[in-house]
């Protein structure tokens, strides 16, 4: 019996996940992580009523429960990175470190050694394992340019083609692969993060950073469902957190709360809000890094009427942490709201067999024709990947963007540079995405990969 | 549905439900207003103040209504806030060199011959506050605002008295003891505490010392089960709780001694003898009395019937330890099931529509074993195998009969799940 710890956060996703896995007939460890439990002034960390709802359906599961304290290490790894991204003037995003340091690090790690075959988490998205020859296979007869060996895109380059990743890519003869039942036997076997059945809830953009290696561990139980049906599933089963209202698990993550955390950490000193165009100050700020770009809200803006406050609306276009100033403007052209090229940083990349893409025009996805259909190369999968017909693939690049969070698909070129640096350009000009935010990079529905935006 | 929480809360009582309904819509008037059906409104309230007030042996002028218990316990500590200012001024001047400005120059440290630095004006209450260590929170959060020192229980959950004889001093102005403690039921022994603090009181007057020393106790959990007398017990201070004893929740009340000198919280139109602001909880009171008066009739069939049912459950169960053997409330039933996770069992016996406590480390104690627990010298495994069942009026024979072999079955089937992993 393949034994499988699931990450269990008291809410519908993940307790659907335990259920689902009990009834695989794994053998489940279900673990709250509690990686925060401080109470904010005014705001109660719901931890320990999460807390309870996950142990009351690992106990109704009739499954094993267990608490691990993972705060001194959310503290280091995901608190401190975000207050010093504030600090710089970025907007990070918490939920992505989490993952990257937290649930798919340490969580993982421990689960390991443990004795886990797996690790399983509530979220909506899917692994697929793919054998890389067949990739490579299948690039080959879908381009005109046949790519037989990966350093060909990059043959011109003389740096090494990967040298962006964080941990160089892994080969088959890696260690740590286990066999498993579904899919997982052949050691020359590519994991790879791919969007979920349900396109509402895709939380690959929270998940692009996470390792191949726990990605090879890991099991998304409902990536192949949709909300709806995971709650249904629920109620049917009798959990009672079927319709809990969807907590973001650590107080603070949500528009509400960072606010307020960020004014117990960070010395904040009100200032100047100016024109962009003239200077000219228009009012005051609470502190420049509650201030994201783009944003029109919670400007406190004086003025005679008629010439500040004419029915139009500021919005903040540039922060200037060192001198404090946060600058506005009206017009909605303005250059730092729109953008055409995006700057990467801390770019990681997965899937070897999709390399990136190259400036020759090929499409560098081998993924999509399922071709010959001879055998199930993703066998996993319940729903078969969508295809690159995809409505929402334009001819634009080789590939396509997410900037946010359930923001449509953007078809985008992704030109790589140096230090793990990348430009992204787009046909049309998008919203400037706040720095600090990260830019998702899919191929069809293959996540692979992303970086922070400069 | 068998209910066994009943020192969580208690359902209200038909009687109840009906002698408040009539103020909520019928003689909804402001008790303040001038016309006459608001003054009878405001003379049925007094009326149904004193029935509560009879019920423990004071009148209505000695009760001050509040929100709750909890905050009575924090109303109750307001005897503190006047002395302190009163008492400690004169003792900091004289304790206290002149010219203790900023130290501008920085130069020298200006008190380089003290060990320790001078204490501010908050460090005068040090051992002003004198508390159980197993009160309940309401009274052991304000206590520490006020910096109190915990008095010790014995293993059986008792007082110690020695330990409290020890801790008193002449700064002691406050003493809280719990009637009945929430977690045990373990009842204090308050004619002895207050014995032993009118002694002091004495010996404090013989010694030309003015600084006064008040007893108060949180009676919530006892109200519909001991026979309760404010000067029986020597008490200066009593909070008493509606939600406990069949009334409706949000409804408590203070008594209040007549020497006894407290500050408002809450300020306003001066209701409450200008101690708790705000309109009155006209059908609040009127349920709180109603079910004062109920438990009183009944309190010794209701002490009887638990004792019986207590019985019942000690006899039928298996594999137990009872941890609060002596000194205790009729209806509290506390259990230790060793290396068991008793959250478990909770939501375990949940599915079969049992209600009952832990003193385990859970989501309902914010991930805290029960403090009680603890101070009574129980291991951790202990606690987190602990269960308490609270008998009440909601319970009968039938029901504690299948309640225990309801528990039996559930704890069998966590054992034998642990057995499975090893």
């Amino acid at each position: 019996m393949k034994t499988v710890f699931v990450g269990m956060s008291g809410g519908v996703d993940s307790s659907v996940s335990a259920l689902l896995l009990k009834e695989q007939g794994y053998n489940v460890i279900g673990v709250y992580m509690k990686n925060w439990s401080k109470d904010l002034p005014g705001m109660k960390c719901p931890w320990a009523e999460d807390l309870a709802d996950a142990k009351r359906v690992a106990v109704k599961l009739g499954i094993d429960f267990e608490v691990w304290d993972f705060e001194e290490a959310y503290k280091e790894k995901v608190v401190e990175y975000m207050l010093r991204e504030f600090r710089a003037g970025n907007t990070p995003n918490p939920d992505i470190m989490c993952n990257q340091e937290i649930k798919f690090k340490l969580f993982y790690e421990k689960a390991m050694e443990r004795g886990a075959d797996y690790i399983a988490t509530g979220h909506y998205a899917r692994v697929v394992a793919g054998v890389q020859d067949d990739l490579r296979v299948l690039a080959s007869q879908s381009r005109s340019g046949a790519r037989r060996s990966l350093p060909s895109p990059w043959g011109s380059r003389a740096t090494p083609q990967f040298a962006n990743f964080r941990t160089p890519l892994r080969r088959d003869s890696d260690a740590t692969r286990k066999e498993s039942s579904i899919l997982r036997q052949k050691d020359n076997t590519d994991y790879l993060l791919a969007r979920a059945v349900d396109e509402n809830k895709d939380q690959t953009y929270f998940l692009y950073r996470i390792s191949e290696e726990a990605l090879a561990h890991t099991i998304f139980p409902i990536g192949e469902m949709t909300k709806p049906e995971v709650k249904k599933l629920a109620e049917k089963k009798g959990l009672h957190n079927a319709y809990k209202k969807e907590s973001m698990g650590v107080c603070f993550v949500g528009e509400v709360g960072m606010k307020d955390f960020l004014k117990g950490y960070i010395d904040i000193r009100p200032g100047e809000i100016r024109e962009i165009e003239s200077e000219k100050v228009l009012g005051y700020h609470e502190g420049v890094i509650f201030y994201t770009i783009g944003q029109r809200h919670g400007l406190y803006l004086t003025g005679i009427a008629g010439e500040v406050n004419d029915g139009l609306p500021y919005y903040v276009v540039k922060k200037d942490i060192d001198n404090n100033i946060v600058y506005v403007s009206k017009n909605l052209n303005n250059e730092y709201i729109w953008a055409k090229r995006l700057e990467l940083k801390d770019i990681v990349l997965r899937a070897q067999g999709l390399a990136p893409p190259s400036r020759s025009g090929a499409r560098p996805s081998g993924l999509s024709p399922q071709a010959d259909g001879a055998t199930p190369r993703f066998a996993n999968l319940r729903t078969p990947l969508r295809r690159d017909s995809d409505a929402t693939r334009a001819n634009m690049g080789d590939i396509l963007v997410r900037l946010r969070h359930r923001a449509p698909l953007i078809p985008a070129k992704m030109v790589l540079g140096e230090n793990g640096t990348a430009t992204l350009e787009f046909e049309n000009e998008v919203k400037r995405p706040a720095a600090g935010q990260s830019a998702v990079v899919y191929d069809g529905e293959i996540c692979l990969g992303g970086g922070i935006i400069q | 549905m068998i209910y066994l929480d009943h020192a969580a809360a208690t359902p209200v009582s038909a009687k109840v439900l009906k002698a408040m309904e009539p103020y909520f819509s019928r003689d909804f008037f402001n008790p303040s207003a001038a016309y006459l059906p608001a003054k009878k409104v405001a003379s049925e309230y007094e009326a149904a103040k004193d029935i509560i007030a009879h019920a423990i042996g004071a009148k209505a002028a000695d009760l001050v209504i509040t929100g709750g218990a909890t905050e009575a316990n924090n109303l109750a500590f307001t005897v503190l806030d006047d002395q302190v200012r009163v008492l400690a001024s004169p003792s900091r001047s004289r304790v206290r060199p002149s010219g203790l400005s900023p130290q501008t120059d920085g130069a020298t440290p200006r008190f380089a011959n003290l060990r320790t630095p001078l204490r501010r004006d908050s460090d005068t209450t040090h051992t002003v506050v004198l508390y159980l260590e197993t009160e309940h929170d309401s009274v052991r959060a304000v206590a520490k605002k006020h910096n109190g020192t915990a008095i010790r229980v014995l293993p059986n959950g008792l007082i110690d008295l020695d330990d409290l004889r020890a801790k008193i001093t002449d700064e002691t102005m406050l003493v809280s003891v719990s009637l009945a403690n929430n977690e045990l039921g373990t009842i204090q022994p308050m004619a002895e505490i207050s014995t032993i603090l009118k002694n002091i009181k004495i010996d404090r007057l013989r010694r030309g010392i003015k600084r006064p020393l008040y007893l108060h106790s949180d009676a919530s959990q006892a109200l519909n089960l001991l026979d309760i007398n404010v000067s029986r017990l020597g008490v200066d201070v009593l909070t008493l709780n509606a939600a406990k004893v069949y009334g409706p929740k949000g409804v408590g009340a203070l008594y209040v001694g007549h020497d006894v000198k407290l500050t408002p919280i809450t300020v306003g139109g001066g209701q409450e003898k200008g101690l708790r602001s705000g309109t009155e909880n006209v059908p609040g009171v009127a349920g709180f009395a109603t079910a004062m008066k109920e438990a009183k009739e009944h309190l010794n069939s209701n002490r009887k019937k638990y004792r019986h049912l207590k019985q019942i459950l000690l006899t039928e169960l298996d594999g137990y330890e009872l941890i609060n053997k002596k000194h205790s409330l009729d209806s509290f039933v506390v259990l230790c099931y060793p290396g068991i996770d008793a959250e478990r069992l909770i939501y375990l016996l949940e599915e079969k529509e049992v209600y009952v406590a832990t003193g385990a480390a859970c989501a309902a104690s914010k991930g805290q074993g029960s403090h009680v627990l603890a101070a009574i010298g129980l291991s951790d495994a202990e606690i987190n195998g602990s269960l308490r069942l609270t008998l009440g009026e909601t319970n009968d024979e039938k029901q504690i009969h299948a309640t225990a072999r309801i528990i039996n079955e559930v704890v069998k089937a966590e054992r034998q799940r642990m057995l499975a992993r090893g």
